[in-house]
């Protein structure tokens, strides 16, 4: 349902609906429309509103000037799931765990899920340290991480995802990559074996 | 259609609340017209209000419930 405020009937109808899902508008205090970049708790990040499929009959309401209309229409929406994997940039590291970016939502790595290893916390570098591999995760990172829990909110401050990299084939890019390698080496190391 | 006086007034009310909102006239506004319910009366007496009436019946009534 769009509200059609009387001082928009000049314009014309699909432009100024469009137009009111997008960016809204105020009335009375709260937001009308305006659903690009909200968050929904059922379809998750609205990220464009893209067609208008119907817009229904207007409707006057007693007490308001403005012309009600039921809507039909498309949007592109980011649902983070379950399990999922996903490519993510390290925003923040703290001494609890990693904050890390994939599209329009932030997520949590624990400290206990970045690797197997035991991590200790460098408050100058603001890395989170491996100390027997010495690997290391700072800001500005990009790493593959899996979704383990996700809880969306209206309030985008207050949704949480928390990912793990505990798992193969996940971590920093560069780690995964040196696994793969080890992996090769390893398996040239059977065959040679294997032929003597 | 006919229009009932009732709705005649809700017509016309509505659009008096519209054009008191800032909707633009549908008719040739002269500059001693200022009252939207003017320009209501006016636009509603050439027909150029938009505005149809959804008539609804009353809910049918069982025999039974009559008696």
């Amino acid at each position: 349902m769009v509200r059609v405020p009387p001082e928009r009937f000049g314009e014309p109808l699909k432009e100024t609906i469009e137009d009111i899902l997008r960016r809204g508008y105020d009335y009375r205090g709260y937001t009308e429309g305006g659903y690009e970049g909200k968050l929904d708790k059922n379809l998750g990040v609205i990220l464009a509103i893209t067609k208008i499929i119907k817009i229904g009959e207007g409707k006057i309401v007693p007490g308001d000037g403005a012309v009600y209309h039921d809507v039909t229409f498309e949007a592109l929406v980011f649902k983070p799931e379950l399990h999922e994997v996903v490519e993510a940039e390290v925003v923040e590291v703290v001494n609890f765990g990693a904050f890390v970016r994939f599209g329009p939502l932030d997520g949590l790595i624990h400290v206990s899920q970045i690797m197997d290893d035991y991590i200790v916390y460098d408050k100058k570098r603001e890395a989170l340290i491996g100390k027997q591999t010495n690997r290391v995760l700072m800001p500005g990172d990009k790493v593959r991480a899996r979704i383990v829990t996700i809880s969306l909110n209206p309030d985008k401050k207050e949704t949480k995802i928390n990912l793990t990299m505990r798992q193969p084939g996940l971590g920093k890019l560069e780690w995964i990559e040196e696994e793969k390698k080890a992996m090769k080496e390893k398996a040239k190391e059977k065959v040679k074996a294997g032929g003597k | 259609m006919k229009l009932t006086r009732f709705e005649k007034a809700r017509i016309i009310g509505a659009r008096t609340l519209q054009l008191a909102m800032g909707a633009p006239p549908l008719i040739k506004v002269s500059k001693d017209m200022k009252d939207p319910m003017q320009i209501a009366l006016k636009e509603f007496e050439l027909g150029v209000i938009p505005i149809t009436v959804r008539r609804r019946l009353p809910p049918k009534k069982e025999v039974g419930e009559l008696l």
